[in-house]
């Protein structure tokens, strides 16, 4: 109920991570709001990642609650998750090798015939148009991306910019309501950043909510409304990060660590 | 004639290999699952073909004892086998569900393997143990001899017609495409909304499907099963099929099948014998079996025909164009 009150499509509670006596994140709370870009930042180390990987169900966690649209998904699995629409990136990308990068995007789509009973009773009658209408959505958004040219190239044979631009354009096509984005500026050129900067942009005015956690805080005062810092685990501070940068708390963390 | 009847036997033999290297191929090759238990569901097809057309096990004197024992009719027997492979290839599947990495997954199933051959192995009450079980009715035994074994090469061809037109349903197209997917990287292929856990059993039931019809036309035909047939080395021999013959490929490991289960393992045997020790020439066939296996991770993973994957270029620039 609180969700449609506030506004916020994700409600982390008190999250806690153990691992042995390391608390790699120990009662963090935070909301993301609907259609908006919030930042994850902190030194190495914070707990950014794992926070991210709590969310998106890769890591159980140790304590604390997880909703997302009002509803608790704190106990749900990785792949329900991001059926209904909690949809993350990994640090390093993750692409499917020995697929062509329009499969790759392919493969991502949600509800497919061919991949049910149906599917396999009716063969390529049974879902041959809902595939073809999705090989048309998959070249939108390569064409978005600028990437059309290397539609059928094997995935491994890409660059590691062009791999991370493949991961995104994957979670596009899932039709996320928000994206959790794990460092996706890490490694790119600075002019395929900004151009990727200004497709997150574009998306969170069509209504996606991003959680975005980035090293580079220039992106992040860029793209992100509200900021969260995060060090040792906690939450340290949040804020617009035109004001983060003169808080001496956040300062200090930075330069300790 | 002999040169016949040696043609009959390598017919069945590549067939009921098809049907296995196929199954395993859909597990590993395409998949991802390295199940080195594969045997396993091979010897569950034979055994339940071998228990369901038998009748009593105090029959033909009770020289042999095994548990269950009835006269179905050769299509359900067929079927039994079929059926018995996808249960206990679910079953050995339930075993790689812990997430473990895909070694140790193989590792598992590997112990499992020579697990399940010593517990059969051992237990007389079962299926009658190491000496295994023989006299198994061949269904063509009222027609000439002759006439009926080429009816029997007839049963394998349309069980192996009917199994590569299932398999394709699920090495090609969207479901294709998926379980690919998963076997380049689960973790991603779990981020993107796929049920890893059940995909896997999927496969190990259908691979097990396959394993076990190939066990049970296997068992039909030879008359007998004892567990010297299902040592784990034999899924080695499966798997160098799929490896040789370009992993994930259904056409390549087909060709693997040809060219290692049928024109290798079976072409030592026109090696000449030596009286000092007759198993070297099958020794030899293991030792090339082995270094081929190897030289083809080394100099050629991706095998003798490749996986090939659909092309959409070619649609988008003429639309481009117009």
């Amino acid at each position: 109920m609180s969700s449609t009150v506030t506004g916020a499509i994700l409600e982390v509670d008190n999250l806690e991570k153990h691992y042995g006596g390391v608390h790699a994140v120990d009662g963090v709370s935070l909301t993301v709001e609907r259609g908006s870009i919030t930042g994850l930042i902190g030194p190495n180390g914070a707990g950014k990642s794992t926070v991210l990987a709590v969310v998106g169900g890769f890591v159980a966690p140790s304590a604390g609650r997880i909703r997302f649209e009002g509803v608790d998904v704190t106990r749900t699995q990785m792949h329900e998750r991001a059926r209904r629409g909690l949809v993350r990136t990994f640090q390093m990308a993750r692409v499917f090798g020995n697929l062509t990068t329009i499969e790759n995007l392919l493969v991502a789509a949600p509800g497919q015939r061919g991949e049910r009973a149906v599917g396999l009773l009716g063969g390529r009658r049974s879902w041959g148009a809902q595939e073809r209408q999705l090989v048309e959505d998959a070249r939108t958004i390569l064409d978005t991306f600028g990437m059309a040219t290397k539609a059928d190239e094997p995935a491994r044979n890409l660059s590691g910019g062009q791999k991370r631009a493949v991961e995104i354009m994957r979670t596009l096509m899932m039709k996320p309501k928000l994206l959790l984005l794990d460092e996706p500026m890490a490694g790119l050129s600075p002019s395929l950043s900004r151009q990727l900067e200004d497709v997150l942009l574009s998306l969170a005015e069509g209504g996606l909510s991003l959680l975005l956690v980035e090293h580079e805080l220039d992106t992040v005062d860029r793209l992100c409304g509200k900021v969260v810092v995060m060090a040792q685990g906690k939450v340290l501070s949040e804020g617009r990060m035109s004001e983060l940068r003169l808080s001496r708390e956040v300062q200090d963390a930075y330069v300790i660590g | 004639m002999a040169w016949e009847y040696y043609v009959v036997v390598m017919l069945v033999y590549l067939g009921t290999d098809l049907l296995a290297v196929w199954g395993l191929n859909l597990e590993f090759g395409v998949s991802g699952v390295a199940n080195l238990a594969y045997i396993v569901v091979v010897a569950a097809g034979a055994y339940t073909f071998a228990v369901c057309t038998l009748g009593p096990s105090s029959g033909n004197g009770g020289f042999q004892q095994y548990i269950g024992g009835f006269t179905l009719p050769f299509p359900l027997a067929l079927l039994a086998g079929a059926g018995a492979g996808a249960v206990v290839g679910t079953v050995i599947g339930v075993t790689g569900l812990k997430r473990l990495r895909q070694d140790y997954q193989g590792v598992a199933m590997l112990v499992v393997s020579l697990m399940v051959v010593t517990v059969v192995g051992a237990d007389t009450g079962l299926l009658n143990g190491s000496a295994g079980l023989a006299l198994i009715p061949n269904p063509f035994a009222d027609l000439d001899p002759e006439v009926a074994r080429w009816a029997y090469v007839a049963v394998v061809a349309v069980c192996c017609l009917i199994g590569f037109m299932v398999l394709r349903r699920f090495t090609t197209g969207p479901l294709g495409r998926t379980l690919r997917a998963m076997r380049d990287d689960d973790t991603a292929a779990s981020a993107s909304g796929k049920n890893v856990v059940g995909l896997r059993l999927l496969v190990q039931a259908v691979g097990g499907a396959f394993g076990g019809l190939s066990g049970a036309l296997l068992a039909g035909f030879i008359g007998g099963w004892s567990p010297s047939a299902w040592a784990y080395i034999e899924t080695l021999a499966f798997l160098s099929c799929v490896i040789v013959g370009g992993r994930g490929s259904d056409r390549g490991v087909s060709l693997g099948t040809l060219i290692i289960a049928v024109l290798l393992l079976q072409g030592v045997q026109f090696l000449p014998q030596i009286a000092s020790s007759p198993g070297l020439s099958e020794d030899f066939g293991w030792i090339i079996l082995g270094t081929a296996t190897i030289a083809f991770i080394w100099f050629r993973p991706q095998g003798v025909l490749p996986e090939r994957r659909p092309k959409y270029l070619g649609r988008a620039s003429s639309k481009s164009a117009g």
